[in-house]
Order: C-alpha cells, then sequence, then structure tokens
C-alpha cells in the first residue's frame, strides 16, 4: 500500500536499459549534468549562482537564462530531426530502417513539442526579456517575482519532458496529442502523462509571462510614450501576449480534461460513452492557432527593428504596421478550423474558414511591403542580423503562399496531413520564425552580454542555414504533392528515397549551422575585449535600449526618459543631444527603487516539478508533497513583505560615470 | 526621512494601480478558462446522442441555498472592506471569519452533493455529461476552496500588514476574485442547474 | 562589403545549381502519383484548383522576391546611393496599393473558394452524375481498412474494386483504432474515419488503373503500412470480379470480423462472400450507446497486449 502511495506506477523497468540509443543519450546527458554540478562545486561558484541566476528576479538575466534554455532544446530537439530524416531517408521499399515505430512515434512527437514549446517559446520570451522594458524606458518588468516563476515554470516542464527520455516513456501520439489516440485505451504507457504535464507547467508559466509583459506594456511606459509612439517590437509583443492571455486558459483546459480522462476514466474526448473526439481538436486548435502568431509576431516586430535599423531609415508605414498587427491578432482566433477542413463538416462552415484564413495574408502582405520600402532607398548594412531578414523575404513569401493554397479546403482535401504540409509550417516557423529570432539574439546579444557576436561565423552559421533550409524541406513539397503522408515510418515506392535523401543532406547542413553558431558563441566570448560595444550603440540604431551602456545597468535608466516622439533615440542623435553628452557629475541622480532577489519562483517550480512526475506516475504521496509545497511556499512570500530596496544615488553616479569615462576615452582615442 | 517615505508612497500608488490591472488580467484568462469549460459541457449535454441523465438528479432547493450562502458571502465580504477602510482591522477580521464560513458550508454542500450524486449512479465515468458536469461544478468549487484558503491567510496577515497599502490591495485582489466566483456561480446556476432540470 | 556579397552569392549559386541538378536528377524516375497524376473527376478539379491558386499568389509574391533582391543588392550602403533618405517614411498611394491589391487578390480568390468549395463537398453527389451513386462501406480497423458492398453482398481487406465511370459513394466510419483518415490521392479528397461517427465521401474514377489509397491520419505503430489499392475496371470487368468473390470466398462471420478487430499490420487483401447487412451501423451504434468506463471493444482484446 504505502510503496503503491509513494512510487505509484514506478519500477526500474521504466528505465530502457536496452535500448542503446536511449541509453547512450541518457549516459551523455547524466555526465553533462555531473560535469557541471562538479565544476560549480570546484569553482565554488553555488553561492554566485544562487545570488546571481536561480533567485534572480532582474529582467535582463531572467532572458538570458531563457536564451540558454532555448539553445539547450533546440540541440535535443533537433537531433530528434536528424533522427526522423535519416529514418526516412533509409526507410524505403523493404527496409524498415533503424527507429521501430514506438520509438519513432515519440521522436516525431518530442520534436514538435520541443521545437514548439521548449525552443521557440522560451527564445521569444528571451527577446522579450532581453528588449522590451529597456525599449519603453521602463527599470524593470511589472511583477519581476512573477517573472522569475514563468521562467522555472518553463524551466521545470522542459525537464520533465527531458525526464521522460530516461525514465518511462514519452508520447507516441503527435505533437497536438489528438484523442482516442492519446486517451488511456490506445496510449496505456505514461508517455502522454508527461507529455500533459510538461506541457500543463510549461503553459502556466507562459501564461503568467503573457499577463506579466501585457501589463509591462500597458502600465510602465515612460512619460510621453504614447501607445502610437512604441516601437514596432513593443506592438508586436502586446498583440502576441494578448493572444498568450486569451488561448493559454484554452489549452490548460483541453489537456487538463484530457488527464481527466486517463486519470478518474472522464468521458470528454473518449470515443464513446457520450465523449467528443472533435471537441479536443476544435479546443486544441482554438489555442493551436493563436499559439503560431504568438511566434511570429514578435518575430515581425524583430524584422521590424532590424530593417529599418541595417537600412539606417525609418521603418515605412508606422501606422499601418500597427494596424496590421492589430488584424492579424484579431483574426487569428476566427480561423481554427481550416486545420481540419477533413473532419466533415459542411461546405459553408469549410469556405467561411477558408475565406476567413485567406484575408489573413492581406496584412501580413502589407507588413511585407512596408519592410521592402524601408529598405528603398536606405543604405542597407549587411551586417548578420541583416542577413537573416534577406533570407526571411523569400522564405517567408513561400511558406505563406503555400499557407493561402491550403486554406482553399478542395485543395487542403489533398494536401492535408502531407508532407506538403510540413513543408508549409516549416516554411514559416524557420524562415519567419527562427530567422527572425536569430536576428534579434544577434541584434540584442551586445545589448545583453556588452559584446556583439563574431560576423564571420554568423555568416557561416547562416549560410549552412539557409542552404539546409532549402535542401530539407523544397522536396517535402513535392513528396507532399505526391501523397506522401507526415509522420510516415517507412515507405514503399522506391521513386520517393531520392527526395528524402536530398531532405537528409539539408538536415545535415543544418546541423553545420547549428555547429557553426556554437563556434560563433564560443569565438565571440573568447574575442570579447575586440568585440566590446562600448559605446552601448553598435548599430546605429533608433530606440531607447541603444542609449545606455552595454550591458545595461542593473536598474536599466538611471533617469527615466521622456519621450516626444516615435524612435526616441534617432530623434536625439538628430538633434545631436547624444554627441554633447552631459557628465553625469552635473547631474543630480534620485536613489533607484529596485525589487529584492527571491528564491520562490525557483522553489515553487521545483515543487511543481515533483507534483507533475509523481502524477505522471500516479505517485500519490510524492504529487501531494509537491501540490502543498508549491501552495506553502507560495503562502510563507506573501508573508515577507521586505521586497524591495534603493540603490542610492552614489552608486548610480558611480556606474553612470565610468560608462561616460569609457566612452570619452574611446572617443578620444 | 520623511521626505523619502512620501517619495516611496508615491511609488506605490502608481504600483498599486499596475497590479490591480495585471490581476484584472488574471480574472480575464480565468473567464475564458470557464467560457471553455462551459462550452465543453453545452456541446457534452446537448449532442443529442445521449439522454441526458443529470435531469433526474438536480435538487434544486440544495443549489438555491449554495446560491444564497455564497451571495450572502460576497455581502459580508463587502462589509470586511469597509471596515479596512476604516482601518478597524478587528472587525474585518470577523467578517472575514463570517465569509470563510459561508464560504465553507457552500463548499461542504457542494461536496455532499457529489456525494450523493454518485451514490446514486450518476458518477463522473459514466458518460461526457456527467464528466463535464463535475468538471465544470467542482472547478468552481475548487477556485472557491482556493479562495477560502486565500481568506484564512488574510486574516492571519492582517494585524501584521494593518495599515500598510499592501493590506488594501491585497484585499482588493481578494475580493475581486470573490466576486468573479459569484458571477461564475450565477452562470453555473443558470445553464447547469436551471436549464438542466428543465 | 561587395566582395562579401560576391563571395555569398556565388556559393548560393553553387548549392542552387547542385540541388537543381540533384532533382532533376531524381525528377526523371519519380513516379507522379497524388495531386500531380489525377485520374478521377474530383482530383482533376483539385490540381487545377491548386494550379490556379498559385498562379494567383503569384502576382504578389514574384515581385516581393524580386524586390527583396533588387532592393538588398541596389541600397547596399558600399553602393553610396545618392538617393538616401533616412526619414522619408510614409506614402498614402503605396501603403494603399499594398493593402488593395492584396484585397482584389483575396477577393478573387474567396469566390473561388465559395464555390468550389461547395462544388467539390465530398458529402454532395459529385455534379453531372444522373445514376444513383454505387455505396461502398468503409471501416477502418487497427491498421487496416474492410470495404463493404452491401449490394453486390461482398466484403474485402485492403483491397478496393471500382468500376470506371460510376460515382461511388463511401461511407466511413472506424472501429477499435484511434482516428483514421480516409484518402486515394489520385482519385480525390480525404476524410477522417472515427468511431462512432459516419463520414462520407463521393469519388469516381475516370480511367482505369491502379491506385493507392491509404490512411493520413496517424493512428499508431501500424499507421505507416494501413494502405490497400483501389483497381479502377470497366464495369463488366468488375462484374466479373464480385461473381468471382461470391463463387470463392467465406462469409464475414462476426467471429472472422472479430479477429480482424486484432491490430495487425501489412493484411494482405482478404475477400469475404456475404455480409450482415447491418455490419456498418452496428459497428456505429456499438460507440454511441454505451456508457461506463470501459472501451466497447474492451472484453474482446486489450488494445495494447494483443501487440505483444
Amino acid at each position: 500500500m504505502l510503496e503503491n502511495l509513494l512510487f505509484g506506477k514506478l519500477t526500474l523497468d521504466a528505465i530502457p536499459f536496452h535500448t542503446p540509443i536511449i541509453m547512450g543519450a541518457a549516459v551523455f546527458m547524466g555526465l553533462v549534468i555531473a560535469i557541471s554540478l562538479g565544476l560549480i562545486t570546484y569553482y565554488r561558484k553555488w553561492h554566485y549562482l544562487w545570488t546571481e541566476w536561480l533567485t534572480t528576479v532582474d529582467h535582463k538575466k531572467i532572458g538570458v537564462m531563457y536564451l540558454l534554455l532555448s539553445g539547450v532544446m533546440l540541440l535535443r530537439g533537433f537531433s530528434d530531426a536528424i533522427l526522423m530524416r535519416s529514418q526516412q531517408a533509409l526507410a524505403a521499399g523493404t527496409h524498415t530502417g533503424y527507429l521501430p515505430p514506438e520509438h519513432y512515434n515519440q521522436i516525431f512527437t518530442a520534436h514538435g513539442v520541443i521545437m514548439i514549446f521548449f525552443v521557440a517559446m522560451p527564445m521569444m520570451f528571451a527577446l522579450l526579456n532581453m528588449a522590451i522594458p529597456l525599449q519603453i524606458g521602463a527599470r524593470d518588468v511589472a511583477y519581476p517575482y512573477l517573472n522569475s516563476l514563468s521562467f522555472w515554470l518553463t524551466f521545470v516542464g522542459a525537464m520533465l519532458c527531458n525526464v521522460s527520455l530516461v525514465i518511462g516513456d514519452f508520447a507516441a501520439v503527435g505533437w497536438l496529442a489528438y484523442p482516442p489516440l492519446s486517451e488511456l485505451y490506445y496510449s496505456p504507457s505514461v508517455g502522454v502523462d508527461y507529455y500533459i504535464w510538461s506541457l500543463q507547467i510549461a503553459g502556466v508559466g507562459t501564461l503568467l509571462g503573457g499577463i506579466n509583459f501585457i501589463a509591462t506594456i500597458m502600465k510602465m511606459r515612460c512619460p510621453g510614450m504614447t501607445l502610437m509612439r512604441m516601437p514596432v517590437f513593443v506592438w508586436s509583443t502586446l498583440c502576441a501576449m494578448i493572444l498568450v492571455a486569451l488561448s493559454f486558459p484554452i489549452l490548460t483546459v483541453a489537456l487538463g480534461l484530457l488527464e481527466l480522462d486517463r486519470f478518474f476514466g472522464m468521458h470528454f474526448f473518449t470515443e464513446f460513452a457520450g465523449g467528443n473526439v472533435m471537441l479536443y481538436v476544435n479546443l486544441i486548435w482554438a489555442w493551436g492557432h493563436p499559439e503560431v502568431y504568438i511566434l511570429i509576431l514578435p518575430a515581425f516586430g524583430v524584422f521590424s527593428e532590424v530593417v529599418a535599423t541595417f537600412s539606417q531609415k525609418k521603418l515605412f508605414g508606422y501606422t499601418t504596421m500597427v494596424y496590421a498587427l492589430a488584424i492579424i491578432t484579431f483574426l487569428s482566433f476566427i480561423v481554427w478550423l481550416h486545420h481540419f477542413f477533413t473532419m466533415g463538416a459542411g461546405a459553408d462552415v469549410n469556405a467561411f474558414f477558408g475565406i476567413t484564413t485567406m484575408i489573413i495574408a492581406i496584412p501580413t502582405g502589407v507588413k511585407v511591403f512596408n519592410w521592402l520600402f524601408t529598405m528603398y532607398k536606405g543604405r542597407i548594412i549587411l551586417s548578420t542580423p541583416m542577413l537573416w531578414v534577406t533570407a526571411f523575404f523569400t522564405t517567408f513569401v513561400i511558406g505563406g503562399m503555400t499557407g493561402v493554397m491550403m486554406a482553399v479546403p478542395p485543395v487542403d482535401f489533398q494536401v492535408h496531413n502531407s508532407l506538403f504540409l510540413v513543408a508549409h509550417f516549416h516554411n514559416v516557423i524557420i524562415g519567419g520564425v527562427l530567422f527572425g529570432y536569430f536576428a534579434g539574439v544577434i541584434f540584442w546579444f551586445p545589448k545583453a552580454f556588452g559584446f556583439k557576436l563574431d560576423e564571420k561565423w554568423g555568416r557561416r552559421a547562416f549560410i549552412w542555414w539557409v542552404v539546409g533550409f532549402y535542401l530539407a524541406f523544397m522536396p517535402l513539397y513535392v513528396l507532399g504533392l505526391s501523397g506522401v503522408m507526415r509522420r510516415t515510418q517507412h515507405y514503399d515506392n522506391l521513386s520517393y528515397q531520392p527526395y528524402f535523401i536530398v531532405a537528409a543532406l539539408g538536415a545535415v547542413c543544418i546541423l553545420f549551422g547549428i555547429m557553426s553558431q556554437i563556434i560563433q558563441v564560443y569565438v565571440s566570448f573568447r574575442d570579447r575585449k575586440a568585440l566590446r560595444d562600448i559605446t552601448g550603440d553598435p548599430w546605429n540604431a533608433g530606440t531607447l535600449e541603444w542609449s545606455m551602456a552595454s550591458p545595461a545597468p542593473l536598474y536599466n535608466f538611471a533617469v527615466l526618459p521622456t519621450v516626444t516622439g516615435l524612435d526616441q533615440f534617432w530623434i536625439d542623435k538628430e538633434n545631436q543631444l547624444t554627441t554633447g553628452r552631459v557628465n553625469p557629475q552635473n547631474i543630480d541622480y534620485q536613489p533607484i527603487h529596485m525589487p529584492r532577489n527571491t528564491g520562490a519562483g525557483f522553489i515553487i517550480a521545483i515543487f511543481a516539478g515533483v507534483m507533475g512526475f509523481g502524477l505522471v506516475w500516479h505517485m500519490l504521496i510524492p504529487g501531494l508533497i509537491g501540490f502543498v509545497g508549491m501552495i506553502l511556499t507560495g503562502i510563507i512570500k506573501t508573508f515577507n513583505t521586505d521586497t524591495d530596496y534603493y540603490i542610492d544615488a552614489e552608486t548610480v553616479k558611480r556606474t553612470e560615470l565610468a560608462h561616460f569615462m569609457e566612452v570619452a576615452a574611446c572617443t578620444t582615442k | 526621512m520623511h521626505n523619502e517615505v512620501t517619495v516611496m508612497d508615491e511609488h506605490h500608488h502608481d504600483n498599486d494601480a499596475t497590479d490591480v490591472f495585471g490581476f484584472w488580467l488574471y480574472i480575464m484568462t480565468d473567464c475564458i478558462l470557464f467560457g471553455s469549460l462551459f462550452a465543453t459541457f453545452l456541446v457534452l449535454n446537448y449532442q443529442g446522442m445521449l439522454p441526458s441523465t443529470l435531469k433526474s438528479h438536480i435538487n434544486l432547493r440544495v443549489v438555491l441555498l449554495e446560491t444564497f450562502l455564497l451571495l450572502a458571502s460576497n455581502f459580508t465580504y463587502c462589509l470586511a472592506m469597509l471596515d479596512l477602510y476604516k482601518q478597524k482591522i478587528f472587525r474585518t477580521q470577523v467578517w472575514l471569519g463570517m465569509t470563510f464560513l459561508l464560504g465553507g458550508s457552500f463548499v461542504f454542500i457542494e461536496v455532499r452533493e457529489f456525494i450523493q450524486l454518485a451514490a446514486e449512479g450518476f458518477r463522473w465515468d459514466l458518460n461526457g455529461s456527467a464528466s463535464s458536469f463535475f468538471t465544470l461544478v467542482g472547478t468552481h468549487g475548487l477556485h472557491v476552496s482556493c479562495g477560502l484558503l486565500w481568506i484564512l491567510v488574510m486574516i492571519l496577515q492582517l494585524p501584521k500588514l494593518k495599515g500598510s497599502h499592501i493590506a488594501n490591495r491585497r484585499m482588493t485582489y481578494l475580493g475581486l476574485f470573490w466576486n468573479f466566483l459569484d458571477i461564475v456561480w450565477i452562470f453555473v446556476f443558470t445553464i447547469v442547474y436551471l436549464l438542466g432540470a428543465m | 562589403m561587395t566582395q562579401i556579397v560576391t563571395k555569398m552569392v556565388k556559393n548560393w549559386l553553387k548549392w542552387t545549381m547542385l540541388v537543381g541538378i540533384l532533382l532533376s536528377l531524381t525528377a526523371c524516375n519519380l513516379q507522379l502519383s497524388g495531386l500531380l497524376d489525377p485520374k478521377g473527376v474530383i482530383a482533376f478539379e483539385e490540381r487545377k484548383l491548386f494550379f490556379d491558386t498559385l498562379a494567383l499568389m503569384m502576382i504578389v509574391v514574384l515581385p516581393v522576391i524580386i524586390m527583396s533582391f533588387a532592393f538588398i543588392y541596389h541600397y547596399q550602403v558600399s553602393h553610396r546611393t545618392r538617393d538616401y533618405k533616412p526619414n522619408w517614411s510614409h506614402s498614402h498611394f503605396l501603403e494603399s496599393l499594398w493593402w488593395g491589391i492584396p484585397c482584389i487578390i483575396i477577393v478573387v480568390l474567396a469566390v473561388i473558394t465559395w464555390k468550389k468549395t461547395i462544388l467539390l463537398d465530398p458529402y454532395r453527389q459529385i455534379p453531372g452524375q444522373t445514376a444513383a451513386p454505387m455505396v461502398i462501406q468503409a471501416i477502418a480497423l487497427p491498421w487496416k481498412w474492410v470495404f463493404i458492398y452491401p449490394e453486390e453482398n461482398i466484403a474485402t481487406v485492403n483491397y478496393v474494386e471500382v468500376p470506371v465511370g460510376r460515382e461511388v459513394e463511401y461511407q466511413i466510419t472506424a472501429d477499435n483504432v484511434a482516428m483514421s483518415a480516409f484518402f486515394i490521392p489520385q482519385l480525390g479528397s480525404q476524410i477522417y474515419a472515427m468511431a462512432g461517427m459516419r463520414t462520407r465521401l463521393h469519388l469516381i474514377a475516370s480511367v482505369p488503373g491502379d491506385f493507392l489509397g491509404l490512411n493520413t491520419q496517424f493512428n499508431g505503430d501500424g499507421f505507416s503500412d494501413m494502405t490497400f489499392m483501389v483497381h479502377a475496371v470497366e464495369p463488366d470487368q468488375m462484374q466479373a470480379w464480385v461473381t468471382q468473390v461470391k463463387q470463392s470466398a467465406q462469409p464475414l462471420t462476426p467471429e472472422a470480423y472479430g479477429q480482424l478487430l486484432n491490430p495487425s499490420i501489412a493484411d494482405q487483401p482478404k475477400f469475404y462472400n456475404g455480409v450482415a447487412p447491418d455490419l456498418f451501423q452496428q459497428v456505429l451504434t456499438l460507440y454511441m450507446n454505451t456508457s461506463g468506463t470501459v472501451h466497447p471493444r474492451d472484453n474482446q482484446l486489450k488494445f495494447h497486449n494483443s501487440l505483444n
């Protein structure tokens, strides 16, 4: 009895000792963790780690941690991609490849889940944390403690997903876990439970993050920054975060009901006893479609910033940009049915949702033209962030085009669930979202770390990625049109194989791209002195975040700026205000109010992880410990009212003076 | 020193507006959560595939009692707020205690109703209609239970927070939350019980 | 800067040429199928619609791609263009142009979409077909398909024979397998197969031939092998085939059907003479009229236990 309460369904059999690939990965992960723990202990960095990172509420550091999480998970998600591509390249005719279905099915599920939830979303929040408060002239986000909680919940969700690799298995049902396949009858193992709980925990983190950034943007803008003076990146973030707040509760409900089905034998999505399978499909896409806009809108924001900066021009058509964003935000909620035209709904319903989907192409097209005409009559500097934008145009437009084609229901009846679809959404998610995020990361990297990323390796990474992308996904369009389905583990028609081999080669190119990026980070760190960003404005940009030192000081703005127009820093520079910098000696600084660090976010998230793991394995006692621990930590936190402190004016002056002297020394040289 | 305090207060005043705004946002997300559950309930009860078995199990008198308990608890909460504004901490605590008792009775009756329904054979794993009933009503009940825990914590914290802006802020949150649960209950009462009994 | 760009462009060219060569080599021996090689009215229409949409979209897409390369090339900082206008950021004319033109295109596309969606609705009879369609009932089973010909009173597994030029109405459901989808790419549309639900699909084969049919919705370990062959033959040949099945095959008894409910992968075609006339309806109602925690097929077999 006690054993059951403590361990639930978990036994030693849950660890797949007999599967060499998994055990290899597990040993590798274990080694990495052991080495990093050892190094931390050896260099006595535990205290540093705890005070500077685990308990931090500084948005800049949280942004860095999001970036790190996203980078690590990208490696995992990408190794899944390589496995899938090599499997499909091999498994033609009588060969069935090297991955048996039960393993292969987990891999494509994990690939989708990881890439969306634990690569794209954290990278988006990394950019938001790195840039948003600085762009609106704020000293932090609205709720710094909530921000740390959001991050740690996302982190724990990702870790729960990783644990499934070694203990038990992961879901083998596709990334959206359609029932009834994900119901207990067809998927009795813990895989789907891992899926549910890791997404549930990370999802709550995202929802809190969404609320946090809406409040930050609506309430924390510096004096003079009206809504129509916000940089487009801030606008795009606001729209994306409104989508988060509106759609993530639906995800919570959909996954929650699925878990109730599995845990308590309820009948929401079962195929019998009055359950309704299509209800889940509707719910999950009512979240899922806004989700893709949550990903792409901030990328649109990045493009707006990067295109304007590297064309050395103001962004073209600011007002229409904002309206286009708002229209996309609204429309993204009334198109979800286009993900399942083949459900058998009436022709009118299908046509309606098809047409609403096409309408989204209009504001999106407007944005593309505005970016193009931002470059027109500009002075384009092809630094690495801009390179990603150049690749974005063609790639994204092709993806958008195939998207509109699939919005025509009769066309979708042919290409639905095929590799054409796979090629389409990689076209927009890699070409749009990922390229945009890469551009953003390189763009804001100096602001977060104080030095630029190496250009040479950045260029190499870019070329490998772009070439790899086209090699990997263009063949899939052809295959999809000839009727090859996604999630196929093997196929009989030998004439498909060359296409799959080209696609696998493309994946290898992308691998080189990722390796180049790792080398890029290493080289940049090695040469950080030479790449140091002294002025704080390495790209000659126009928004507020470039008006301060790099990396930004703890308090962001020594004196809160007052804004008189769009792109205030650009205006300042045109008015020659920054060349005659005011010597900090002559400024009368005020003490700055700052939030204190807190470990509560970290501890609550760890308890959430314990609870999630306990519930996955039906271990009631650990599950309960996690649940009660979360609530108790939260309550104890509320008894602590000493949550803030002041940085005195003297320290502010010293910090600002140091930056001033450094810039001065640099310019006199 | 005096000067610094005023500066701080100004700052916090600003902060409070931001914080309450954030709490409204949270309430909005909770609205969507309940909205999805209501949609689920309606889909699974009125799709015409299964005869809804809910009707024969509803005891409207008990539900009416629950409604009155919850509405009354809202009233006592308002009284608590009024006393808080007058800085009468003990009386605030007493009204909060009343709110707790009323809310507690609500949860008690609901749990008893659930047990009784299960005993009558209307269990959550019977069919989709039953599952959605227990989940929708139960989610509301779980929210109320969280609110009860919060009220308890508030009662304990009030003396410590006495006179600070934090007390007002937290009571405002709690009040918003408690009111919100009332409104949700009105919908539960109408859509689940009244329409279900018809 | 120019050097870098020329180098980049060269790299690009090198790679794209390589890819082009590779693809053209392989394209020679790609056995075209699916949308690219339609064999039925519906699929013809869908291919036409596909390319029409493509053409419409090209009106916007091509200029964007050309402009992006042209602008990036022309306005590089190293080219020192004279017309640098750092603060030029608004033009009513231009902006209304690119709100307007896409709007017109989408209106055109929307009209086409509306008409074609109704015309090609899988539930509707195919326009121009006057005779009543032949009915085939398809049941998705754990990783195979059963096809029932109610009028001929025969059934098959993973094998369909249809007469050329005659409309066929497929009635589709699933039994003891997660949601699947029925698709014959060269004949036209696909539609989901769900337990307890009946979906419908009208298709017609315009020329004789053997076409691949498959499941497109991932539904577990046997997904990749859940395929079947469709033989479109002349009506008299079809009649001969029916007679042959009627003479040689065993009936699809409840026991035989129970056997089919067991999960299995890559089944060879099977033929049955004689089917319970309401088998399809029985399967449907089985899922609709249950309550409680036990899956309707759970008494027969545990889905996953039977795999080992």
